[in-house]
């Protein structure tokens, strides 16, 4: 059974924002905090429902940026036109989150905010430069997607902050892989790759095999050195295999990564 | 204990009490409304045993508030015969030998509900993939796969000829078999 807490639902941000604190833990899908309840890892005073907050799960095109609402689910973010028109990497990447359970209820906001650190979306949005929208009651402020994690289940955020807004820049030539390499309920190793399509310089972002997503630059898509990719990582042994074999894989499902994109970039040409 | 209003209906039946805030959806339907076919395992979201559908979605009741129901309409798998006549998903598990001891029933029937409501015709690929996240442990999984396949099948005809010939086509195939 869960610790009781109270419970509140706020229909507006600002009202959400008044009520968000150290004690008082947003919440939407409830997918990751209610197994940490459940557990006694958090015991907060009040949860704040954010599913009645009018928005914040509406996903638009915002002056070519693609704006995802943080309580938007995987589900909504797998079947939006606009996402796959605008980042079809993120449209990729949703259907493979977690079990189609998992999709229905849990939100994008809230795999970010727990900062699991075998998230496939945390990968795919590095990758894509996304930029972060955090308010408060006091303000708003943006944070790069690369820099919103401190550590597993550890972020920027503070307290009083809610995450409101994934904001992906435009790039109408962009393209862009995700290929992971999973046999349990959670990857060994998640690679994105994303060129930008007009200097051709590529990004590869490597999660899941350590503690946060390691992004390397490449000038090119023929520079792409997956060999780098597994000497830049850090991986942490664990149920999902050692740090031999994950650095091994990596290497791998970075070369896979580049196959793939190069097939990609010749199909479109 | 702090507790929320709750108005909406679990198969059909209008709820509207107050609910303990901490009370999982699989607890209320378990323990207050004496819905058990509903079940609980892993309580992590990867067995998929508690699974049932809010608005159409599946969700694992096991990690999902009750009060998250205020508003929407429950489907639980008690809810899925009609007049003492099983859902055709049901039909098909007993039909394929799709289970054995039972207990991950209710879940993978759950799920093919919502599977087939969103696609009548799931090739055995698309199957797997749905139920990726549903685990059993005595029968294997062929024949659950089997049994979502013979499902689709009959709905398809049942929607295509009209109910009462699906009925009587299935009948005519259980009189076969009996003979």
């Amino acid at each position: 059974m869960l610790p009781d807490f109270r419970l509140v639902r706020p229909t507006t941000l600002e009202e959400a924002l008044a009520q968000i604190g150290e004690d008082a833990l947003p919440y939407a899908g409830g997918t990751e905090l209610f197994i940490a309840m459940r557990g006694r890892l958090l015991q907060p005073g009040t949860l704040v429902d954010l599913k009645r907050v009018r928005g914040l799960a509406d996903i638009r095109v915002d002056d070519g940026w693609l704006v995802v609402g943080a309580a938007a689910t995987h589900d909504a973010v797998a079947g939006s036109e606009a996402v796959r028109e605008h980042a079809p990497l993120l449209a990729d990447v949703a259907p493979g989150v977690g079990n189609p359970r998992v999709r229905a209820a849990g939100t994008v906001g809230g795999n970010l905010c727990f900062a699991e650190p075998k998230s496939d979306v945390v990968t795919a949005l590095v990758a894509l430069g996304a930029e972060l929208t955090l308010a408060s009651a006091e303000g708003t402020r943006t944070v790069p997607a690369a820099e919103f994690h401190r550590g597993p289940y550890w972020t920027v955020r503070e307290d009083r902050e809610l995450l409101t807004e994934i904001r992906i820049p435009p790039a109408p030539d962009r393209r862009g892989v995700y290929v992971k390499f999973q046999t349990r309920e959670r990857p060994t190793v998640g690679v994105a790759l994303v060129t930008d399509g007009g200097s051709g310089a590529c990004r590869l972002v490597v999660g899941a095999v350590g503690e946060v997503p390691v992004s390397l630059e490449f000038p090119s898509l023929g520079a792409v050195d997956p060999a780098a990719a597994a000497e830049a990582v850090d991986p942490v042994a664990d149920l999902t295999e050692s740090v031999e074999y994950k650095r091994h894989v990596t290497a791998v499902m970075a070369a896979r990564a580049k196959e793939r994109l190069e097939e990609a970039v010749a199909g479109a040409r | 204990m702090h507790a929320s209003r709750v108005r909406g209906t679990v198969n059909g039946v209008a709820v509207d009490r107050d609910v303990p805030n901490r009370l999982t959806l699989a607890e209320f339907l378990r323990d207050e409304l004496g819905l058990t076919g509903t079940k609980v395992s892993c309580e992590l979201e990867v067995c998929g045993v508690c699974t049932v559908l809010v608005d159409g979605r599946p969700v694992s009741a096991c990690t999902f508030l009750a009060v998250d129901i205020d508003g929407a309409d429950v489907l639980t798998v008690e809810g899925l015969e009609r007049d003492g006549e099983l859902h055709p998903v049901q039909e098909a598990f007993i039909d394929e030998f799709a289970f054995q001891c039972g207990y991950c029933t209710p879940g993978f029937l759950m799920m093919s509900v919502a599977l087939l409501a969103r696609n009548p015709a799931p090739s055995a690929d698309e199957i797997k993939e749905y139920l990726d996240g549903n685990i059993c442990r005595c029968t294997g999984y062929r024949p659950i796969v089997q049994a979502v396949l013979t499902a689709a099948e009959r709905l398809r005809a049942g929607a295509a000829s009209g109910t009462e010939e699906a009925r009587d086509a299935r009948e005519a195939r259980e009189a076969s078999d009996a003979g």
